[in-house]
């Protein structure tokens, strides 16, 4: 959940640790991805499904993060946010497709002498 | 992973809070290792420990202390999580056989600490200063307040399209400075991809992730340098995040996803 209000930061001369116990995502992507790597007796394969689960779950960007910078292709519609000039297909079909239907229904209402855009109105009769 | 001679807390409790931490020498180096049960830390038993995140956080707080503790008093190079061996003599071979390595990380890292550094930012602040700066989104909010009807709604997606992209780029610029100031500065840099929000818990949009080398007796400039960033970036309401110091996790030679054996 985004907060409009971040709390202030430890005041202090010298840099510390900002919190009593240690961040648990800044532990894990240390321990587990960072320092040397040597294949003890006991083989542990990183590549490991199950491990990399964790990985990706932990290390990746956030979803929100990813939306902000417009990797939203899993939005239904998507095809609206490709609006704007020199923008092809998608939403310019779009565009020409509620354009196409608003010229024929003004068509079909002059034929029938109703709405706004007809010159024949029933208040002549 | 130490030199031989080199000082480590006598009172250390290992990854197993039963147990103490123990030293194995060989070849000039010393190794601080747990003992700790096959029946959790066996090849079958450990893959599903490593996905209960309780387990995992408890093991990865226990071995981050023994590493943190002993940086306060020698240079030492931590190994990943989970690096194990059936016996002491195991562990011995391995110091031998890594000896040129780990003597290459320990002289590079001598009087070296690692500094992590977030920057994260009010997302509304940031919006609000992206928008003001734009002569664009100024005309497009004109031109919708002008207009009424079905033709408002288009335009108002791009005008939000059209904003997003602009808060986009200044977080960009805005990491991007914070990133090249430190990493001028620094020995050393690397940089890492935003935290997971459920894990870390941090307010705000995360803009950088990254760790950065320097000398020990630099440690106050440091500071200095991260309080000036965040003076010079009040804008967009930023807030620049030290922690450390760090084991040297991101800095050893090699270090990284490549196994060395």
């Amino acid at each position: 959940m985004e907060e409009s209000h971040l709390p202030s930061r430890a005041p202090g001369a010298l840099p510390g640790r900002p919190l009593p116990q240690t961040n648990l995502a800044d532990i894990l992507e240390r321990v587990l991805d960072k320092g040397i790597v040597i294949a003890g007796d006991i083989q542990i394969n990183l590549l490991d499904i199950e491990l990399l689960t964790i990985k990706l779950r932990l290390l990746i960007a956030s979803v929100e993060r990813a939306q902000q910078m417009g990797i939203n292709w899993w939005e239904s519609d998507s095809s609206l946010h490709s609006l704007g000039p020199g923008e092809e297909n998608g939403g310019g079909r779009l565009e020409q497709e509620n354009r196409e239907l608003r010229e024929r229904l003004e068509r079909l209402e002059r034929q029938l002498g109703v709405g706004e855009g007809s010159k024949e109105s029933s208040a002549r009769d | 992973m130490l030199r031989a001679g080199d000082r480590y807390p006598a009172d250390l409790t290992g990854v197993q809070a039963s147990g103490p931490v123990e030293r194995v020498e060989a070849a000039g180096l010393a190794a601080l290792v747990s003992l700790v049960p096959g029946a959790e830390f066996g090849a079958e038993p450990l893959r599903g420990n490593l996905n209960d995140l309780a387990w995992l956080e408890r093991v990865a707080r226990a071995h981050e202390a023994v590493l943190e503790r002993t940086l306060g008093m020698s240079t030492i190079v931590p190994l990943r999580l989970c690096t194990l061996y059936e016996s002491e003599s195991s562990v011995q071979q391995m110091l031998e056989r890594e000896r040129d390595s780990f003597v290459e990380a320990l002289d590079a890292l001598s009087g070296r600490q690692e500094w992590g550094v977030k920057v994260l930012v009010d997302p509304d602040k940031l919006a609000a200063e992206a928008r003001a700066n734009s002569d664009e989104a100024a005309a497009l909010e004109q031109e919708l307040s002008a207009r009424g009807g079905g033709g408002a709604y288009m335009l108002r997606r791009r005008l939000e399209r059209h904003l997003r992209e602009l808060s986009d780029a200044l977080a960009r610029e805005v990491a991007e400075h914070v990133h090249a100031r430190l990493q001028d500065w620094a020995i050393d840099a690397v940089t890492r991809p935003p935290q997971n929000r459920d894990l870390s818990g941090h307010e705000g949009e995360m803009l950088l992730n990254a760790a950065y080398l320097v000398e020990a007796d630099r440690v106050g400039e440091l500071g200095d340098l991260v309080a000036e960033l965040e003076a010079h970036h009040s804008n967009v309401g930023v807030r620049v995040e030290l922690t450390g110091p760090w084991p040297p996790y991101n800095f050893v030679p090699g270090g990284g996803a490549e196994a060395i054996a």
